[in-house]
């Protein structure tokens, strides 16, 4: 079978973190090509990498049989290889035909040659049944519409592999099977294309091949054919060996702590991201969610803390109801949340590290008096949690943007963490973190639920959930599919997490 | 920006980047000088005699230093935590006005009514900049364009305040209040020269906002600059920290209308402002948003303008000298704004990219 995209032993390195190690990937012509992996397993890495963003640090290319080097998106152009990000890069003011013709030459000298471009983009957008009209104004068309004309563009510029990078992220269902349909026409036309997804449905719907990437690494090729299921994919893209280990003690739980009654709310868009959630977490215990990305975690733990309004239900924390709450109260109240963002959400990048140590306790009177900030008690501060939390650095007022991503969570883990809280909330708390800083951070969290706190633990990482879970909760579609015990196998973890629910699966 | 360790390090941080701005203008000035077959040395001499030449020049620079440090510092307080108020002067306007309203109509004592009329020149800066605080918090509304768009507003009502209901009885039509008594304009610390108290209070008031960035609510403003996501996660109302900003910003504006009418001007009259507002942004990013810098680049403006004013009744010295000084500061504060964003949107994206 002739292959399209031959990629071998690629390894791409960012901050002497391996992104993508020794990895490959072979596309064969006339076919969809799904490339799997949780986020950060390096899947847009290697497309960049086959789109000429990125060099490799060693590793070849082949297309058509032919060892390349893509150093720029205009080479891979010119090699036939087209890509569409997830964030459109159009100019919203202009028509269609003015966006494709950007950076084009024209075949008419100093003068533009509209209206022969406007005719072949007709032409070629009837043949993929892309339903485009060249004349329209980008800021008309709808995201669907935006995305069709990011694919005739590549066409135009005759692309033969076509990479879509998660299409089908702002896409509704129903645009989601147009846009299907069409990537089906580019493949009965010989055309190859790559398709980077996370979504199990996605890629058993329309691929006829699957690579999956975890951690930067290859864990598997295969066909996919009508008895693919769910299940082979998901044991392929969470894994199975263990990294650490953990001594992890059966407590005994306290009392509830954190009780969350048919809880509903709303994502960004407006559409419902959390459907009738139920649980409890008890003092001691550790409550982990497992679910893929964008199930409703990043809303569940916004709305426990007081930063996103709920739609229907109630969080009770010690038997006090706090919905409706501030984050302010949240936070009074004991809840601490070591959030999923933390460059975005959880420090200042531009101060220093003994500034970010009290940004949400600045106001109480230990570190002011009289409405002034005292200095030496904040200095005092800082250096007491560096030390107790090992942060390494050069002195308290180290900008935090000058850490590295370890010290970084460190810096949010003593912040939170030494306000005593009753829960703890944390996102994806070692995500993008070395083995040594993922160890501390895990370590931390066990102490923490051992001293009788509460802990909400999510994580795209099955590993650290099976390990420091007491329970474990799945998130699926913004419903809880099913809490199963600390005993509970990946398989049954990951038919809940793509959905099924099974008879035998025993819900507590 | 303020250390909490040393004032040294801190002074080097806020006065430092302003001198060398400073510097880096009257050096490129000097060439273009030197190509017009001027001599430097004889113009900047000049321009120092005109701006430092006499007791009365010296005054009439600080006069000028303090409502330019007042505002600045106002609109330092904003652009730090990134609320691009552009207001000054509307809000100068509406200080002036308030001021000049209680000092006109309350007939009480002057050491009642000189307090009384800066509180009130406070409140009306703060309601022109807190209105454009509550539109930017309520509705996204871009601060830039209301603030901007109010300076209009504010200019046209004291037009007609001061040609209708506050016209001078006695004035014959000419557009102005009456003068204001003897008892209600702040007092002369120079005697001989039109040198009034407001200079120590505008120090009084700079010294005050070095406090302000110490203080817990400075951290919270600084923070909601840094970085509104986080704010928000740390339980800070972020709605009501951009009102607060906005009206702490625009009534230290006011304040500077306020010393306008009851030290320079003793009335109000058109155009109160004179463009004070523009030259204080320059001179608050010039101070790079510190209480410091910003006093000693609000002298330097103060004398720059005033250095012009003289020269202009001079021979040989080309009087555009100043326009383009002051053009070349600006060129080399903005230059030093986009050169730092510049240099941290590529440390960012390379951190970004790191991480992932």
């Amino acid at each position: 079978m002739d292959l399209a995209v031959e990629m071998r032993e690629i390894t791409k390195v960012f901050k002497k973190v391996a992104a993508n190690d020794k990895v490959n990937f072979n596309l064969k012509k006339g076919s969809i090509h799904g490339l799997l992996g949780e986020n950060g397993a390096g899947k847009t890495t290697l497309m960049n990498c086959l789109y000429g963003l990125y060099q490799p640090e060693s590793g070849k290319i082949f297309i058509n049989g032919k060892n390349v080097r893509i150093d720029s998106p205009q080479k891979a152009m010119s090699l036939g290889v087209g890509m569409v990000h997830q964030h459109f890069m159009l100019v919203r003011p202009m028509t269609v035909v003015e966006n494709i013709m950007l950076g084009l030459s024209s075949k008419r000298g100093p003068f533009l040659d509209t209206d022969r471009v406007e005719r072949e983009l007709l032409a070629l957008s009837k043949r993929f049944n892309l339903n485009l009209e060249p004349k329209a104004k980008i800021w008309q068309l709808s995201v669907g519409e935006q995305q069709r004309v990011e694919i005739l563009s590549a066409l135009y510029r005759g692309a033969e592999i076509l990479i879509l990078d998660e299409p089908t992220a702002v896409l509704t269902p129903n645009e989601a099977q147009e846009l299907f349909g069409i990537l089906r026409m580019m493949r009965n036309d010989g055309k190859s294309v790559i398709l980077i997804s996370h979504k199990l449905e996605e890629i058993l719907a329309i691929v006829d091949e699957v690579t999956v990437l975890r951690d930067g690494r290859l864990v598997g090729q295969a066909q996919v054919t009508a008895e693919t299921t769910k299940r082979d994919l998901t044991s392929m893209m969470v894994g199975r060996d263990v990294l650490f280990n953990f001594k992890h003690e059966t407590l005994k739980t306290g009392a509830t702590k954190l009780m969350v009654n048919h809880l509903g709310a709303r994502n960004d868009k407006g559409l419902p991201a959390l459907k009738e959630v139920s649980f409890s977490i008890s003092a001691g215990e550790i409550l982990g969610f497992a679910g893929v990305d964008g199930n409703g975690q990043k809303e569940l733990c916004e709305v426990l803390t007081g930063l996103r309004p709920t739609t229907s239900g109630e969080i009770c924390l010690n038997g006090k109801e706090l919905n409706r709450s501030s984050p302010k109260t949240f936070i009074n109240e004991g809840i601490a949340h070591i959030p999923e963002d933390r460059h975005k959400t959880g420090l200042a990048m531009n101060m220093g590290i003994a500034r970010n140590l009290i940004l949400k306790n600045f106001s109480q009177s230990g570190f002011s008096s009289r409405g002034l900030l005292n200095f030496r008690a904040i200095k005092k501060n800082a250096e007491r949690l560096m030390e107790e939390y090992a942060i390494k650095a050069n002195g308290v007022h180290t900008k935090v943007k000058d850490l590295s991503g370890g010290n970084q969570q460190k810096v949010i883990l003593a912040r939170e963490l030494s306000s005593k809280p009753e829960i703890i909330i944390a996102n994806q708390p070692t995500r993008g973190l070395d083995i040594g800083a993922t160890e501390y951070v895990r370590q931390k969290l066990l102490e923490e639920s051992a001293k009788g706190a509460g802990v909400l633990l999510i994580s795209a990482d099955l590993e650290e959930i099976l390990q420091l879970s007491d329970r474990i909760a799945v998130l699926y579609d913004g419903q809880i599919m099913g809490i199963l015990g600390r005993n509970a196998s990946v398989e049954e973890i990951g038919l809940l997490m793509a959905g099924v629910r099974t008879e035998e699966v025993e819900v507590c | 920006m303020l250390k909490e360790n040393g004032i040294v390090k801190g002074f080097c941080h806020s006065v430092l980047p302003a001198v060398v701005t400073i510097a880096l203008a009257f050096g490129v000035s000097a060439l273009l000088l030197l190509f017009s077959s001027h001599s430097p040395i004889e113009a900047f001499s000049t321009l120092l005699t005109s701006a430092f030449g006499s007791p009365s020049r010296i005054a009439e620079v600080l006069i000028k230093t303090a409502p330019l440090m007042v505002m600045a510092l106002g609109i330092s307080v904003a652009f730090k935590s990134q609320v691009w108020n552009i207001g000054g002067d509307g809000q100068f306007t509406l200080g002036a006005i308030f001021a000049a309203f209680v000092a006109l109509n309350l007939n009480l004592p002057g050491f009642i009514v000189l307090p009384v009329s800066f509180l009130a020149a406070f409140l009306g800066g703060a309601l022109w900049g807190g209105l454009a605080g509550y539109l930017r918090a309520k509705f996204n509304a871009n601060e830039v364009i209301t603030t901007l768009m109010l300076n209009y507003v504010a200019s046209y009502l004291l037009s007609w305040l001061i040609r209708y209901p506050m016209i001078d009885p006695d004035g014959h039509g000419f557009p102005q209040t009456s003068l204001l008594a003897q008892q209600y304009q702040l007092p002369i610390i120079l005697s001989g020269t039109r040198l009034h108290v407001g200079i120590l209070i505008a120090l009084m008031i700079v010294l005050l906002g070095y406090l302000f960035w110490r203080s817990s609510l400075g951290f919270r403003i600084d923070l909601v600059g840094e970085n509104e996501e986080a704010a928000k996660y740390c339980g800070i109302n972020v709605s009501k920290t951009i009102i607060l900003t906005m009206v702490i910003s625009a009534g230290l504006c006011g304040v500077a209308g306020w010393g306008e009418v009851v030290g320079v001007q003793y009335r109000l009259l058109d155009n109160i402002s004179s463009g004070y507002g523009n030259l204080a942004i320059v001179i608050a990013l010039l101070g790079n948003l510190n209480p410091f810098g910003i006093a000693v680049s609000s002298f330097f403006f103060a004398a720059l303008l005033v250095g012009g004013n003289t020269m202009q009744l001079m021979e040989g010295i080309p009087f555009s000298l100043i326009t383009v000084i002051q053009g070349l500061v600006i060129v080399f504060v903005i230059s030093r704004v986009v050169y730092t964003q510049w240099r941290d949107n590529v440390a960012n994206r390379h951190f970004n990219r790191g991480a992932r």
